[in-house]
């Protein structure tokens, strides 16, 4: 079980090495072949693994090995520890096998492009940190692969370091990143200054039996939230990730989409007897999920970029995670984290068979009708909508409906506030996914002239992919029919053990609401596309949501020009005058000084020997009347 | 211990070093200066024996003639500058030498 | 023993550089062997290492004049390990980058440097105040001379900036010393006990705080980096300023716990100052070196909230980063300099676009500007985390103040990243400007792969950096030997 979780982690990890190092002694197709065939030995040592677990009991699937010392000061001590349980092994398969196939479609997308071996050495590295945060065994290791993950985000964001757009929004995304990664740290310092220990089961006994005293548990979760919030693009640390999409599709797809940005929902579960010391940051968590997922919703509604629409979906849907994790429902929230991997990798690769055949055109006010020319892309586009919007069968039907349940069973007020909330983005995610189904694929095709038609619907590397997330998009949600077969909760449980769960009369009911509102979502937006009619008519409120509710104006207004003022008073005020120029002070007046000095030497003789006499016949004087 | 007292050495000491003194001061001449000052050291001269014949002892007389060869060594060096001046036909008034002002 | 040999073999060979009429060339090889062999010797005083042992390594004491008992001691604990083989690699690659470059009056250049490497390594190793005085001045001199005569256009106010500012932290030292020494009786630091007189701490306090610099002792700091060679500014950077480092944890801990309590918040306030104040100021530098230059002064000022957090957490912390520090800055120094060479420049205004046909440098540039901002697995960050975790028990504040720098650094440590690579092309960047070449790759790979390794494994120095009962009992430890 471990060697496998061993040979999940390294063998990214040899990967980028192996690119870097060579250099150009290998040629770019070579690259891909090895990041590809990395990340899929990582997939096989992910699925050792899992068989491994698997045929054990479920109180004996959880490993922890040591490799080595990674710190050590004094009584603190942390090692590069390996876990490897139900939880982490679900992270290990959904890494690298959506992880796997997504850099396959990478050679056929990014072929042609200048520094190809960079890209693929980059995504094998990012693997490796994804792995590396899931794997871990600590806290501190965790925010290690935390750190690291942000790191290649920022890398794959930037991947067009000559366009200044894709390098500003690289820097915003590591930046906001960075703010979580302190705020956790700073968790982190507490945490050690109280018990000595970042190792889970350490902390998590602490909670339990009230070492960490109430207010510290509280301190501790909140930082945890906060490193979350920054990573999975929750509000108000959101703003980072529709920028994040001028990185390559497939990098949207992989981190910016299936894996990174959930890895906040896999945090929060992760560290699940913290949050439940401290019951009101829970509360936060889950009150975050919902506001992100309206906010993200009507967001998305007037994008005209597709990829941005996605983008915003992505945030919304990962609302419903935090709203799931926030109530209690860990496994539902792992589970739609899973689904939405698989649909939302399935989009946006969908999305860059579009982009990749339109040359690099984003802007869906210049698409339509492409369901004749690209029919593949076409039925895979659709099937994604459907699993986003939670059409009965697709993943995202089983999983989101799973949590707004679970939001039904919680009851009380927060429980009804999320509820119809949560009902409200269902309907929020019909509208603004159709919306782009059918200004992308329907109508008449838009005269650009963009229908080239050298080349088909892409390479077979991409077409492969797109196939198999299809198919993994229609039928994963499987694994949890409420009442009929749970495998997945049931997998999980051993680790997370739920707070509530639903009874499967409120599932049931549930989806039927959920899914009708998913459907008057899309036939609404199909009245509007058929009418020619924008969903968000023109005036206040559109102008309000194509800024995005102003958030990058007031980030700017509040920290980014006070900062900038900041620097530059104390550049100007203090440092250069005081410091620097403190100094030149010291030297003018030493030189003032000499040159008065300097002004009696005269030269004269006679002078000097005036005022040597002069002076004998004082101190003669002065002798002779002190005397 | 005949002759004059000690007040009388010491009274015309201090008329020849005021004089000595005076045309330090007042003479532009280097050669004069030079003289001045000759006159100031063997006014000097004149203290260190008139108190070394008062006190009996022989340190002043040895100072004294230390004096005098340094007296000596310095008009040499001093008219040697002087002669050399005049050679390169500079003004001989020093006044005029402030080379060497700060 | 050893320590004697690793201090004279790089003094011996300046020796012999000046003296040895060699071509340019071949003084420049001689140098070069030198500076490595002392690295191989360094090497090879590990094997025999004990780093458990609160036993000095290596150590040699002769009596030098038995009336003001002052006496020739050196010897060698962990943490005065690691910062000897800093000096010693960082020296070797700037005697690299030297015989690179092709410096003028090979002679009497490859002799300084190597004097300053004897030097650097006399001071970390010195067990006795005066051996650390002596050691202290004498690596200041190359330096004085390394920037005044080998500098840039305006070296003459940047030396003589240093040498005020260097002067009166010294002299102020000095009295220290003397003072502390005549009153207990020796200079030897095994045996000087301990002092309650915050004058004398207070004189050691003012040469470590310009030395490092602390704000607001920090203005000869940016001309002195700015107009030095790039590998004099390397030293300067990354190895000189842990002179500092090491009085604060060898001579200021032990031997003035009293003062050390009662002046510990304003030490701990001005370190924290350090470290916003360089933060910020580094996000509004025009030029490379002025970024490196305060980014190196703020992660001087979080070094001096781990030592004067005085536990195991924040010691073992501030030795790791001080590795780290020293590799990263000397590195980006070196490249710093190896850009200028090929532009001209190092200012943001006329840089840019530079990854583009030049993956090598894009490479080592990203690479070191990770490292440089900390990002979390890394072994900066390892050493952040202890300190600032350290610190923490000495009030949240400082350890606020560290996590608010994280994000700084962040921020300038990008602007820096994509001013050098990204965007269009600057002016100053011709076309065919080129990639790193073998040579310049052979100084700076293994300074990333130092830092590499290090990231895999930061236990490697935090475990051995003090014996094994942990860096707060050790220093304790020292104070036991009292004064009469």
């Amino acid at each position: 079980m471990v060697n496998g979780g061993w040979v999940c982690l390294i063998s990214p990890l040899v990967g980028f090495l192996a690119i870097m190092l060579a250099g150009t002694r290998i040629t770019r197709r070579q690259a891909g072949i090895i990041s590809t065939v990395s990340v899929f030995v990582g997939f096989a040592g992910a699925v050792v693994a899992f068989i491994d677990a698997w045929r054990r009991s479920p109180d004996d699937r959880t490993e922890l090995t040591t490799a080595w010392t990674w710190l050590q000061a004094g009584q603190f001590k942390v090692g590069l520890e390996l876990l490897v349980d139900p939880l982490s092994i679900v992270m290990m398969l959904v890494v690298t096998g959506i992880g796997g196939l997504i850099v396959l479609y990478s050679n056929g997308y990014m072929a042609g492009e200048d520094e190809e071996r960079r890209y693929f050495a980059y995504m094998a590295f990012f693997v490796f940190s994804m792995l590396l945060l899931a794997e871990s065994g600590n806290l501190l290791l965790l925010l290690a692969g935390w750190g690291l993950v942000g790191l290649a985000s920022y890398l794959l964001i930037g991947f067009h370091h000559e366009r200044p757009s894709a390098v500003a929004a690289a820097k915003k995304a590591f930046v906001m990143n960075a703010i979580g990664d302190a705020v956790m740290a700073l968790a982190f310092f507490l945490t050690i200054s109280h018990i000595g220990s970042l190792e889970y089961g350490t902390v998590f006994a602490a909670v339990d039996d009230g070492r960490l005293s109430d207010t510290v548990v509280t301190l501790l979760a909140l930082g945890l939230l906060g490193g979350a919030v920054a990573k999975s693009a929750q509000i108000p640390l959101h703003t980072w990730l529709p920028d994040a999409m001028e990185g390559p599709t497939p990098v949207s797809a992989l981190i910016h989409a299936a894996t990174m940005v959930t890895a906040g929902v896999y945090l929060i579960c992760r560290t699940h007897p913290v949050f439940e010391g401290a019951p009101d940051v829970q509360h936060l968590a889950a009150l975050l999920g919902l506001a992100t997922l309206l906010v993200a919703g009507v967001i998305a509604l007037v994008q005209w970029d597709i990829k941005r629409v996605i983008a915003y979906s992505t945030m919304s849907q990962i609302g419903y995670m935090f709203l799931g994790a926030g109530i209690g429902a860990y496994g539902f929230a792992m589970f739609h984290l899973v689904t939405h991997a698989f649909f939302k990798a399935l989009l946006f690769l969908a999305a860059g068979l579009v982009i990749h055949r339109l040359d690099g055109e984003q802007d869906i006010r210049k698409m339509g009708g492409l369901r004749r020319s690209m029919p593949y892309t076409h039925a895979t586009f659709l099937i994604g909508s459907l699993a986003l919007v939670g059409i009965p069968i697709f993943a995202g039907f089983w999983s989101k409906d799973a949590i707004l349940a679970s939001a039904l069973a919680y009851g009380g007020g927060l429980g009804w506030v999320l509820y119809v909330g949560g009902l409200l983005g269902a309907l929020l995610t019909g509208l603004y996914s159709f919306r782009l189904y059918y200004l992308v694929f329907h109508g008449e095709p838009a005269a650009e002239g963009h229908e080239a038609e050298h080349h088909g619907e892409g390479d077979r590397s991409m077409l492969v992919p797109v196939g198999v997330l299809a198919v993994g998009s229609t039928i994963v949600g499987f694994l949890a029919i409420p009442g009929v077969w749970e495998p997945f909760e049931t997998w999980l449980e051993p680790v997370v053990e739920p707070l509530v769960t639903p009874s499967t009369t409120q599932e049931w009911a549930t989806s039927a609401v959920a899914v009708a509102l998913g459907v008057l979502g899309i036939l609404l937006a199909r009245r509007a596309f058929r009418a020619g009619r924008e969903l968000v008519p023109d005036g206040a409120v559109r102008t309000t949501l194509e800024h995005k509710l102003w958030f990058d104006e007031l980030y700017d207004a509040l920290f980014e020009r006070p900062g900038r003022a900041v620097a530059a008073l104390l550049r100007d005020r203090v440092e250069t005058p005081i410091v620097q120029g403190g100094l030149d002070e010291v030297a003018g007046e030493t030189m003032r000084g000499a040159t008065l000095t300097a002004s009696v030497q005269s030269g004269l003789l006679r002078t000097y020997a005036l005022a040597f006499t002069v002076a004998v016949g004082v101190l003669t004087l002065v002798f002779l009347v002190v005397r | 211990m005949n002759g004059p007292g000690i007040p009388w050495y010491l009274a015309i000491s201090a008329i020849l070093f005021s004089t000595g003194i005076a045309g330090v001061l007042l003479r532009r001449s280097p050669l004069i200066v030079l003289l001045s000052l000759e006159i100031m050291l063997n006014a000097s001269n004149l203290a260190f024996v008139g108190f070394s014949r008062l006190f009996g002892h022989m340190d002043g007389q040895v100072f004294a003639l230390a004096v005098m060869a340094v007296a000596a060594a310095e008009v040499c060096v001093g008219l040697g500058l002087i002669v050399a001046m005049a050679r390169r036909n500079l003004d001989l008034d020093v006044d005029r030498m402030t080379e060497l002002r700060g | 023993m050893l320590t004697t040999l690793l201090i004279v073999v790089p003094l011996a060979g300046a020796i012999l550089t000046w003296m040895l009429p060699l071509s340019r060339e071949s003084t420049a090889g001689f140098a070069l062997l030198v500076a490595l062999a002392e690295v191989g010797l360094w090497l090879g005083s590990a094997r025999n290492f004990d780093f458990g042992s609160d036993a000095q390594q290596y150590s040699a004491n002769r009596e030098w004049f038995d009336q003001l008992g002052i006496s020739y001691a050196v010897g060698l604990y962990g943490f005065q390990y690691w910062l000897v083989g800093l000096a010693v690699v960082v020296g070797a690659c700037a005697v690299g980058y030297g015989a690179w470059v092709g410096r003028e009056n090979a002679r009497a250049y490859f002799g300084l440097l190597l004097f300053l490497v004897g030097a650097l390594v006399g001071v970390f190793a010195a067990q006795d105040l005066i051996v650390f005085y002596v050691f202290f001045e004498a690596m200041l001199i190359p330096i004085y001379v390394l920037v005044g005569v080998w500098g840039g256009p305006q070296r003459l106010k940047a030396t003589v900036t240093f040498v005020i500012y260097t002067m009166v932290g010294s002299l102020l030292m000095l009295a220290s010393i003397i003072a502390f020494g005549i009153s207990q009786g020796t200079f030897l630091l095994s045996e000087i006990g301990t002092s309650s007189n915050d004058w004398i701490f207070l004189g050691f306090l003012a040469a470590f705080a310009v030395k490092a610099p602390l704000f607001p002792f920090h203005g000869w700091l940016r001309l002195a980096y700015t107009e030095a060679p790039p590998e004099v500014g390397a030293i300067l950077s990354g190895v000189v300023s842990k002179a500092a480092v090491f009085g604060l944890v060898w001579i200021v801990l032990p031997h003035f716990p009293e003062p050390v309590e009662d002046f510990r918040t304003l030490v701990l306030a001005l370190a924290a100052g350090t470290l916003a104040y360089g933060s910020i100021l580094a996000f509004r530098q025009p030029d490379i070196r002025g970024v490196v230059a305060y980014s190196s002064m703020a992660q001087m000022g979080l070094i001096v909230l781990g030592i004067f957090a005085v536990n195991d957490l924040g010691l073992d912390g501030a030795v790791l980063h001080s590795v780290n520090h020293g590799l990263v800055s000397a590195g980006f120094f070196l490249l710093a300099g190896m850009i200028e060479t090929r532009t001209g420049t190092g200012r943001f205004s006329e840089l840019g676009g530079m990854a583009k046909g030049r993956p090598v440098l894009a490479t080592l540039v990203l690479t070191l500007g990770m490292f440089t901002l900390a990002v979390p697995g890394s072994t900066n960050f390892a050493g952040e985390f202890a300190i600032l975790s350290g610190v923490f028990d000495r009030g949240w504040g400082y350890a606020a103040v560290g996590a608010a720098a994280m994000v700084l650094a962040a921020l300038y440590a990008l602007r820096m990243i994509s001013a050098i690579l990204h965007e269009r092309r600057g002016a100053a960047v011709r076309e065919d400007a080129g990639d790193l070449v073998g040579n310049e790759l052979m100084l700076l790979v293994p300074l990333v792969a130092i830092l590499a390794v290090l990231t895999a494994w930061p236990a490697g120095i935090t475990d051995r950096s003090f014996p094994a009962d942990g860096g707060a009992a050790f220093i304790a430890s020292q104070e036991g030997v009292s004064t009469p």
